[in-house]
């Protein structure tokens, strides 16, 4: 699923922010990916999704080349991924459930053809009473709901997840957690970035650290 | 339930602080658009009747010449002039006649001792004029002191006139289809950049370029003929403000407004497919460069 051998990521001509990472994912599989602000997780991330590619070293992502994909072959790439954000990413006009079927309208599906999946996904994270409001009556924790249903609802391969539950309180953190961990059961590779260790320890999962540039298993 | 029932909503909020700029900016443009569009019509109309109304007639001149009798060759130069082929009328202008026309020059003074020059007015037939170097050689041959004015030199100075007006009405609607396309690449630009989050928000969840462009399509579609359709408006309200205006405007005003609005089938015709392209014109240009403009900022991000 993921195969980093010796790779260097960097901004432009900036400092290497990553530097001689190896790491290895087989599918079906949940880390957590650790370290202090700063350390690079996000940008890790964004090699994971695509949005950059190694300054140095080999990426293999999803059976591709990360470094040879070309940028009319992104979107298909894309639909096998779902990456959910601390930011929380919903564009605010739309409604919960616009939201959520977001990526299933942009690969041309009709409503009527995934109406029942939507609403179905939106009463497994627990907002089905929600559906027709704005992202922005929202609380933080529901924001997330709604984010992660977003990232799950056109059945990817992998979920990448950027501090998920870094804007909610632990008890709603933990539900969360609940939801990516039975993703994880139902099959679907989970790679989350997270600094709260609790969580690490609670999920009994396998996490790696990031710091300096350097990776470990912890 | 409502939500999945009714029509999706566009991907792109409506009413960004930018595009409403743009429809504002678009409108107003398209508006001097249609008075260009006015304008050019008005010249060509106004350059192609005042060439007619000169073509339509010459003018035959008779100096004063001491031991001639003037009036014995008014009379002569009639019978010839009437009974020339392409001469459809001849009729002399009397004394008095001739000094008015010259008073605009030399105003009201005493020109009773003055040698004035006797005129004729000579219709002729537009279609099969006549052989003027011939009949201008008949009459001098048979009249002292008579020359042949067919107002050529006045008609290509009209149609010069006409060319450069013309020209100088297109130039302003080239300037404003250019100016217009400059404002809507920057416009878009700006309605692009308040969207930026959007855009990254599509592109992650692996919407392809031309599904982006197409709901930027929208947005821009309605901008382009909202903002075309009100300047066509503005213009047409111009037009009939002066027509309508008669003395408030002064009568040339209200003349020239009247003479677009109620103007020969063809010129209507041809007023009408200028006016109807402005709306169409500006769809076009904000489809087209906004769509450029995206199409190079997903390059940018590819």
């Amino acid at each position: 699923m993921i195969d980093l051998e010796s790779v260097a990521l960097r901004y432009q001509s900036g400092p290497d922010i990553l530097k001689d990472v190896n790491f290895q994912m087989r599918p079906g599989e949940l880390r957590f990916l650790t370290g202090p602000s700063g350390a690079g997780k996000s940008t890790f991330l964004r090699l994971l999704f695509f949005a950059l590619k190694p300054a140095r070293g080999k990426a293999r992502i999803l059976k591709r080349d990360v470094a040879s994909v070309k940028a009319r072959e992104l979107p298909l790439l894309r639909r096998k991924l779902g990456v959910v954000f601390q930011d929380f990413r919903l564009l605010d006009h739309l409604s919960v459930f616009e939201n959520v079927a977001l990526p299933l309208r942009a690969m041309g599906q009709a409503p009527e053809t995934y109406e029942r999946d939507v609403l179905d996904l939106l009463d497994w994270v627990g907002l089905k009473g929600r559906t027709a409001d704005r992202p922005d009556t929202l609380s933080g924790g529901e924001k997330q709901r709604v984010a992660i249903a977003r990232a799950v609802v056109t059945k990817p391969e992998l979920i990448l997840a950027d501090e998920p539950t870094g804007n909610v309180d632990p008890a709603l953190a933990r539900r969360l957690l609940h939801l990516f961990l039975q993703l994880n059961k139902q099959g679907t590779t989970v790679f989350l970035a997270t600094h709260d260790e609790a969580l690490i320890a609670q999920a009994n999962g396998k996490a790696i650290h990031l710091e300096g540039g350097h990776l470990r298993d912890l | 339930m409502a939500q999945t029932s009714s029509k999706p909503s566009p991907i792109f909020p409506k009413g960004a602080a930018p595009l409403r700029a743009l429809t504002v900016t678009m409108a107003v443009m398209c508006y001097l658009a249609c008075l260009a569009i006015g304008a050019l019509v008005l010249v060509n109309r106004a350059a192609e009747a005042w060439s007619q109304g000169i073509a339509r007639e010459v003018t035959v001149q008779i100096r004063e010449i001491s031991g001639e009798d003037i009036e014995k060759s008014l009379r002569t130069a009639l019978g010839i002039l009437k009974t020339n082929p392409g001469v459809l009328d001849a009729k002399a202008l009397d004394r008095q006649e001739g000094i008015k026309l010259l008073e605009p020059w030399l105003g009201k003074i005493a020109m009773d001792e003055l040698p004035v020059p006797r005129l004729i007015r000579v219709a002729v037939d537009e279609q099969a004029p006549p052989d003027y170097p011939l009949l201008e050689k008949s009459l001098q041959s048979n009249v002292k002191g008579i020359s042949l004015d067919t107002h050529r030199r006045w008609q290509a100075e009209l149609a010069r006139m006409g060319r450069a007006l013309t020209l100088l009405a297109s130039l302003v609607l080239a300037l404003i289809t250019l100016a217009s396309i400059m404002l809507v690449v920057f416009a878009a630009r700006s309605v692009l950049e308040a969207n930026r989050s959007v855009v990254e928000v599509l592109e992650l969840i692996g919407a392809e370029d031309k599904f982006i462009s197409r709901q930027n399509d929208k947005q821009f579609l309605n901008t382009g003929l909202l903002a075309g359709f009100l300047g066509l408006l503005a213009g047409l309200v111009t037009f009939l403000a002066l027509g309508f205006s008669g003395s408030a405007a002064g009568d040339s005003v209200a003349a020239a407004g009247r003479s677009l609005l109620f103007a020969p089938v063809d010129v209507e015709l041809r007023l009408w497919a200028g006016l109807l392209l402005v709306p169409l014109a500006a769809t076009l240009i904000a489809l087209w460069t906004s769509r450029l403009t995206l199409m190079r900022m997903l390059r940018q991000h590819a």
